[in-house]
């Protein structure tokens, strides 16, 4: 089956799973979970995406989606958990490469079958409640924000919230927002003119008031597989003796965090920065390269993932990298104004 | 009907035609000999003019195309139906040697879906221009036949080894916003499967509620 008759497969199993979409949430609703039916009919554009955001992060959710980009399709499915001020999540493919991520609290574990290797990330505890990027004026800035209809899609009431980027420096939006429980049915990642370069579309989606923890155990079996850990210690502050800052950054971006952590697999520390003009986010991460004699010069290299972009580049000694949900000319912008400075100490802080 | 298909390859030239068109047209140039020469007009003004404005093809392809070029050693003529009111080929020779590199590019621009055919290290793009690489093409899944052999480029050590790119992925996922956040972790877990298009995908599971 080709990827276009895949798609309308899909598209077809979709529409037949809207009867249980329908009703599925008022089923397994429980009434604390119960969406504030404030009236939606006078929310701002903006309040729906602060709204969106609250449902994705502090409600339960089953849902099973299709990711389409570049013409591919694939199934994905997502089991969202807040207990106990607790986060645990898991993200599955439910074909093609059968990865698996999942968050349980500050643990981040990634299964990689198709590479026989498991990352785990243990994010420090001050790191392990992170605050979202917030919508807010100065986002309003840099995107045009409006609700363009009110529409139904699977027999539920949306609102059909765009978000328009006004420079080239960002991706924009199409979200189709649940008028009860204020989650995204639909998205639509576009790029400046409009044009859709990923969809997300749920095909089923339950809000169940509980969610066993069996629900967060991955399908794979993790037998034979390379577990790259980063259990060593953050390096100490006070050995940092360099502050890596951004000499240059798109219009709207500010620094939102700044740590020194380890990553899985590797011992040398390395400086996550993170950007973010409120709604997208591009982090940096600058480590020592580490030269081999045969090696050959690294040169700059980009890198996708889906709609993501990655760029790295060498500036002074250092490999910096820079990723994040914007175009690739927006890495590239952040990455090659990077610059170090003398510091007393980096330490692990947010902003 | 041909300024009908002149309007559809400039548009998806241009990457402004519908994806599931875009789809369709592929699957026609596939079969279809003088839509690819046709399209051939269009990829080696992109690749062969070089950073020419109005052009949007990146580079390694470019760079790819361009090592086609310069080590063919006869190039054809161009045959087939101009397009009247575009000028910008006109000055250039031998573009039926791009009829090849026409179906890579359309599959290749289209399926940029990074990461989403092919191994990671396979989607690191150089940012140096001319310094091709191995070509990203996902012949099966449009049924075009692996017939095209690019010249090998000089092994460049990847910069960012694809374990190391998930770590990053995994640590910025912490930070970012849901939506963006869901976009990118879902395209993490489907990228790199590299297999649906080496053969056919399976039908949809039942498990759509």
């Amino acid at each position: 089956m080709s990827a276009s008759e895949r798609f309308v497969a899909l598209t077809l199993a979709w529409a037949v799973a809207g009867a249980a979409l329908a009703e599925a949430p008022a089923q397994k609703t429980s009434p604390e979970q119960a969406p504030a039916h404030k009236t939606s009919l006078d929310q701002a554009p903006a309040q729906w995406l602060e709204r969106m955001n609250q449902a994705l992060t502090t409600r339960n959710y089953d849902g099973t989606f299709s990711h389409w980009h570049g013409g591919q399709v694939e199934m994905l499915r997502i089991i969202h958990r807040m207990q106990d001020g607790t986060v645990s999540e898991r993200l599955a493919s439910l074909d093609g490469s059968g990865r698996e991520f999942i968050r349980s609290g500050a643990s981040l574990t990634c299964y990689l079958p198709d590479k026989r290797t498991v990352l785990v990330e243990q994010r420090p505890p001050q790191e392990s409640l992170v605050g979202f990027p917030a919508v807010n004026d100065q986002t309003a800035s840099f995107y045009d924000i409006r609700e363009v209809t009110r529409t139904r899609l699977n027999r539920r009431a949306t609102h059909v919230i765009t978000v328009s980027p006004r420079d080239e420096y960002r991706y924009g939006y199409r979200l189709w927002i649940d008028d009860s429980t204020a989650m995204p049915l639909k998205t639509q990642l576009c790029d400046r003119r409009g044009h859709v370069i990923e969809q997300i579309v749920f095909a089923s989606l339950t809000l169940p008031s509980h969610i066993p923890d069996s629900a967060f155990k991955p399908e794979v079996s993790t037998a034979g597989f390379q577990w790259l850990r980063n259990e060593s210690a953050p390096p100490a502050p006070a050995a940092a003796t360099l502050a890596w800052n951004a000499m240059r950054l798109p219009p709207g971006f500010r620094i939102a965090a700044r740590s020194a952590q380890t990553l899985p697999g590797s011992a040398d520390p390395v400086d996550h920065l993170v950007f973010t003009d409120g709604l997208a986010s591009v982090s940096v991460f600058v480590e020592a390269q580490r030269r081999e004699p045969a090696d050959q010069p690294a040169v700059p290299e980009s890198a996708a993932v889906g709609s993501s972009s990655a760029f790295s580049t060498v500036i002074d000694g250092h490999k910096i990298t820079a990723v994040g949900e914007v175009p690739p000319d927006t890495v590239r912008l952040i990455a090659s104004h990077f610059k170090a400075e003398e510091a007393p100490s980096v330490s692990s802080r947010r902003h | 009907m041909n300024e009908e298909l002149d309007s559809q390859l400039s548009a998806m030239f241009d990457d402004e035609l519908a994806p599931g068109e875009c789809e369709l047209l592929a699957r026609r140039l596939s079969r279809d000999e003088q839509l690819k020469a046709r399209w051939g007009r269009y990829a080696v003004v992109g690749a062969a003019i070089r950073s020419e404005r109005g052009v949007r093809l990146n580079a390694p392809l470019a760079g790819r195309v361009s090592a086609v070029i310069l080590t063919e050693p006869a190039l054809a003529p161009a045959h087939g139906a101009r397009r009247a009111g575009v000028r910008w080929w006109q000055p250039l020779t031998g573009v039926a040697v791009a009829v090849g590199v026409a179906v890579i590019s359309v599959l290749w621009l289209r399926a940029q879906a990074p990461l989403a055919g092919g191994p990671l290290g396979a989607h690191l793009t150089g940012v140096t221009a001319g310094v091709p690489s191995a070509p990203v093409v996902p012949a099966a899944a449009a049924g075009v036949p692996d017939s095209y052999v690019v010249p090998r480029a000089p092994a460049v050590r990847a910069m960012v080894p694809s374990t190391e790119l998930a770590n990053y992925v995994v640590a910025h996922s912490v930070f970012s916003s849901p939506v963006p956040r869901r976009n990118l972790l879902s395209a993490f877990m489907t990228s790199e499967s590299g297999r649906a298009a080496d053969e056919p995908p399976d039908e949809p599971e039942g498990n759509v509620r």
